[in-house]
């Protein structure tokens, strides 16, 4: 049987447990991440010829590894590489959820969203057109509720189709932002500034001021900002 | 219009953010209190410490201090 290593990112209170415990039922192993006293639970999900190690990844808000807890995530989806990262939207509170899958979009992870929590958001008078997000995301996205265990099969097969296809998100910022970002990307790739990285998010962290990035690429924010000044 | 800090603000009142600065701003930033948002204060705790706010439909708890570090013009 085929093995896959898959992730689950999300925010706090997003019902990642609930995903987690639907997905795995009794098969789970917790422990800690190494080295922090960070809870790490791990279980395992078959699927047709698949079997999937599912990785609970801390709630955390953003991937900028302001706190422990972002760093271990981060460092998970860039050092690791998952077959697949199934980030959980909280469908009633999207869209502050959303900022977290931008980042992994950014991190250039195959990504499979759960928007979980429908039925709350529909109590709270949200319509979320699923099919619509998933388009302009270029994601697949599936609804979910998942302390009633409703959408758990559809989930488990679109993470199947995307273990199976890996499908990247090609969205885009604006263009303004993007002739920058390509500028930097491009001295990125050419200074081989951590080749170990994705090269596009690494020039959007760059771009940010990311202290630990700017720190393990040796590079100071004066020197991106030259780069971005030199282009005219 | 006038400037001044979300900690100043009184419940119930609601003010957009112009600028966050202080050691949170990454973490302010990330949940969603960017410039141009919306936020309310919804209640006060005893010595409006911490209090609670409404921004992009959700409930958030600052401390006084980190409260202090984001600018919005009251509407």
């Amino acid at each position: 049987m085929k093995k896959a290593v898959v992730a689950l990112a999300g925010n706090p209170n997003v019902g990642k447990s609930a995903i987690f415990n639907a997905l795995t039922g009794a098969k789970q192993k917790l422990g800690n991440w190494p080295g922090v006293t960070v809870e790490k639970k791990e279980g395992i999900c078959k699927y047709k010829d698949i079997e999937m190690h599912i990785v609970d990844l801390p709630g955390i808000y953003g991937l900028t590894a302001s706190s422990i807890d972002e760093k271990i995530a981060r460092d998970f989806i860039l050092h690791n590489k998952p077959d697949l990262v199934v980030d959980i939207v909280d469908a009633s509170n999207i869209e502050r959820n959303l900022y977290l899958t931008l980042q992994l979009i950014e991190m250039d992870a195959n990504i499979v969203i759960a928007l979980n929590k429908v039925d709350l958001a529909e109590s709270k008078g949200y319509k979320i057109d699923a099919k619509k997000l998933s388009e302009k995301l270029g994601l697949p996205v599936v609804p979910t509720v998942a302390i009633r265990n409703k959408g758990i099969e559809e989930l488990k097969r679109a993470m199947y189709n995307a273990i199976k296809t890996k499908i990247k998100s090609s969205l885009r910022y604006n263009d303004k932002l993007e002739s920058v970002i390509s500028l930097i990307e491009q001295k990125v790739v050419e200074k081989r500034v951590l080749p170990e990285y994705p090269s596009r998010f690494v020039a959007i962290r760059l771009l940010e001021g990311d202290e630990e990035i700017l720190r393990s690429a040796n590079l100071q924010e004066e020197v991106i900002k030259q780069w971005i000044l030199q282009r005219s | 219009m006038e400037l001044m800090r979300l900690s100043e603000l009184r419940e119930g009142e609601k003010g957009i953010v112009v600028e966050v600065k202080g050691d949170l701003k990454t973490k302010l930033l990330t949940m969603g209190i960017v410039k141009g948002t919306e936020v309310k204060v919804v209640r006060n705790a005893p010595l409006k410490d911490p209090l609670e706010i409404e921004v992009r439909g959700y409930l958030l708890s600052l401390r006084r201090d980190e409260a202090e570090h984001v600018f919005v013009e009251r509407r």
